[in-house]
């Protein structure tokens, strides 16, 4: 038989062994892992902007059309500027600021900076790359939404999610549900934010938005419609004295 | 380990080779012996995730068997249960990682489903009924043959499902190519959906059932 | 609230464990002979999973994903643990049930009698494990989400294999085609019932 001492030692090895392994395991995978992270939201960003790129080729055209990234405060002025490779203004390259942190901290009063990516379209236009981030039925919604120099019309939208009911909620991301908001705008004629919202039953139908404010929503993925508009009005309106300020200029 | 026997068996001995092939079709671990659906069906939506499930857990089975096999003498009974638990939870965590730093975007379609390899049945039930009592060559064959076993039935479901699904194989647009749209050809969108898996399968072991005979299950 | 209400309906009835994800197959086609011994697993799964999704939550939340060390110190803030997760929940698992094993064979042994032999089963049974994969990929905010959500799981488990138990008891009478017997036909009635499960979909709340 085997006694408690041998039974003891036996699982202290094993554990110590199979931690051992795993934890180098992870360490060696982890540059590739935390690279194929960055290159899944450069291509995020890039398809907002509607530049396009596969995973090889898009660390390439991102390095391209950036102008640069802005990290702005609640206020709207810019703290920190990263261009040509290297931080021009600012301690915080946007790029490495967590969408999901900085909601986090604007939920609990926190006053955290917020990335912006200007970058240069495949037409030569400028674009304002904002990215946002919610919650759907499931879990988690995130995506990009790329402005015109206006600050007002929506040129591009990518959206992702996970674990979303295949067919339904799941059909966010589908190209043409997000075509459907090229075109709309932000700001109303006034200048006020007016966010965009996902409405039930069809926006043409509907009394109360105007058709440039508003978007068909999913049949049956009424929850995660929601939590869509929800996620678009909290994260732009964040960004609206930098807008104001910028439209003034 | 060698040592144990006198005279050295050939690697690829008769018996041996039952113990690779007979997974495959007689004593298959889904059709037959009904073990492992669990982490399985949902990735058959396309080809490629049920090629990669298949091949992950096969290596894993396999090397779980082995390793299992080699430490067998030494495992105190009492803990068994965990000692096996934790050597397959290693070799998961070592797939997910990898699959993770190489294979991105096939990983994240297959989300919680690698993990769900530990608890998949076929690796528990051969660890119990095979490696704890042979040696670790013959247990490695076994968890080969058991792992493809369980692979080819995922690939065949994997196949039909983006055939009549989504109209390619491998992403490779097949339906498009052969221009059956222009006929008024539609996808099957109930392919796409989760039940048909289950109904696939249970044609599988009609089929499978139909032509050995001896597989029918008495009606009780 | 109503948060709370929403998950629990849609664990039950639109991601079915079994019927949308297929986890806990192996019992579930195994166990599922008569209502009477199906009904004893199923409520096993409710208490289990009632139990590891909560405990697998904190587990997560104050020691594996990123950054969860920074209460013990700040500068362990960077470490990231959740390459050990699954190794953790299968752990956690595998002593919970042989804990609620020990529990309750001491406090009630006419429990025991009609749960103890399922508890066993229970710990390499997919549902479990997937709830906890599935509380950890899909974020859920708070206990009472986690709770609520593995609660869900376990009622919309014991539903599937106790309707699939009645249908199994009533169709022994039928004339199947023999080489369907048993297994295929049981794999055809979950595909059939899974169709029918989709209609919870349009489900408003």
């Amino acid at each position: 038989m085997y006694s408690n001492a041998y039974i003891f030692r036996y699982a202290s090895i094993m554990v110590i062994l199979v931690a051992a392994i795993l934890t180098s395991v992870a360490l060696v995978l982890k540059p590739y892992q935390e690279h194929n992270r960055r290159v899944e939201k450069i291509s995020d960003i890039l398809s907002a902007a509607g530049l396009e790129a596969d995973a090889s080729n898009a660390v390439e055209v991102y390095e391209q059309s950036i102008i640069e990234e802005l990290a702005i405060d609640l206020s709207g002025e810019v703290v920190a500027i990263y261009k040509d490779g290297g931080l021009a203004q600012g301690e915080v390259r946007a790029f490495d600021i967590d969408v999901k942190v900085v909601m986090d901290e604007i939920a609990k009063g926190g006053k955290p900076l917020l990335p912006l990516f200007h970058m240069r379209a495949a037409d030569n236009s400028e674009v304002f790359v904002i990215p946002v981030r919610g919650k759907g039925l499931w879990g988690p919604i995130w995506g990009n939404i790329a402005l015109a120099p206006d600050y007002t019309t929506v040129i591009g939208v990518s959206f992702d999610h996970k674990g979303e009911t295949p067919g339904l909620g799941a059909e966010t991301n589908t190209t043409e549900f997000e075509s459907q908001f090229l075109g709309k705008k932000i700001l109303d004629e006034s200048g006020n934010f007016t966010s965009i919202k996902v409405v039930k039953g069809g926006v043409a139908n509907s009394s109360d938005v105007p058709l440039q404010h508003g978007v068909d929503a999913i049949s049956g993925g009424t929850i995660t419609s929601n939590g869509l508009s929800a996620m678009v009005e909290d994260c732009l309106k964040n960004y609206v004295p930098f807008i104001q300020k910028r439209k003034a200029l | 380990m060698s040592a144990d026997t006198p005279k050295k068996e050939a690697l690829f001995s008769a018996k041996n080779r039952r113990l690779l092939f007979n997974p495959l079709n007689k004593e298959n671990p889904i059709t037959v012996q009904v073990l492992g659906i669990c982490s399985a069906l949902a990735v058959t939506v396309k080809l490629e995730p049920a090629v990669v499930m298949a091949i992950s857990v096969t290596l894993v089975t396999a090397f779980s068997n082995l390793s299992i096999s080699l430490l067998r003498n030494t495992i105190p009974p009492r803990i068994r249960i965990i000692v096996q638990l934790v050597v397959i939870a290693m070799l998961v965590i070592l797939v997910d990682e990898v699959l993770k730093a190489f294979y991105y975007d096939v990983s994240k379609q297959l989300s919680v489903f690698v993990g769900l390899i530990i608890t998949n049945c076929i690796i528990m039930g051969r660890l119990e009924a095979f490696a704890m009592g042979n040696k670790p060559w013959p247990s490695f064959l076994d968890g080969i043959g058991n792992g493809v076993g369980y692979g080819w039935i995922l690939i065949v479901v994997g196949l039909f499902r983006e055939f009549f699904g989504s109209g390619t194989i491998w992403n490779f647009p097949v339906m498009e190519k052969l221009g059956v749209y222009n006929f008024g050809y539609k996808d099957n969108g109930l392919m796409i959906l989760p039940p048909m898996a289950l109904i696939l399968v249970g044609v599988i072991i009609w089929i499978q059932r139909a032509r050995n005979r001896e597989l029918i299950e008495e009606n009780k | 609230m109503q948060e709370l209400v929403n998950i629990f309906v849609k664990s039950i009835f639109i991601e079915n464990m079994i019927f949308a994800y297929f986890l806990g197959m192996c019992s579930y086609l195994a166990v599922s002979k008569t209502v009477k011994t199906s009904m004893g697993l199923g409520i096993a799964v409710i208490f289990v999973l009632g139990i590891t999704v909560p405990i697998d939550f904190l587990i997560n939340k104050y020691l594996l994903s990123e950054g969860a060390l920074a209460w013990i110190s700040p500068s362990w803030a960077e470490l990231d643990l959740s390459f050990l997760s699954f190794i953790m929940f299968i752990a956690v698992i595998a002593s919970m049930v042989q804990l609620v094993e020990m529990v309750v064979e001491k406090f009630s042994p006419a429990l025991y009698n009609s749960l103890g032999i399922f508890l066993p089963l229970i710990a390499v049974n997919c549902a479990i494990l997937g709830g906890s994969l599935f509380m950890q990929e899909r974020e859920y905010e708070t206990l009472a989400e986690a709770t609520v959500f593995g609660l869900g799981s376990g009622v919309g488990w014991l539903l599937a294999i106790v309707a699939i138990a009645a249908i199994r008891e009533k169709i022994r009478y039928s004339q199947i085609p023999a080489p369907l017997r048993g297994l295929g036909i049981t794999f055809i009635i979950t595909g059939l019932m899974g169709i029918a499960f989709m209609a919870f979909m349009g489900i408003e709340l």
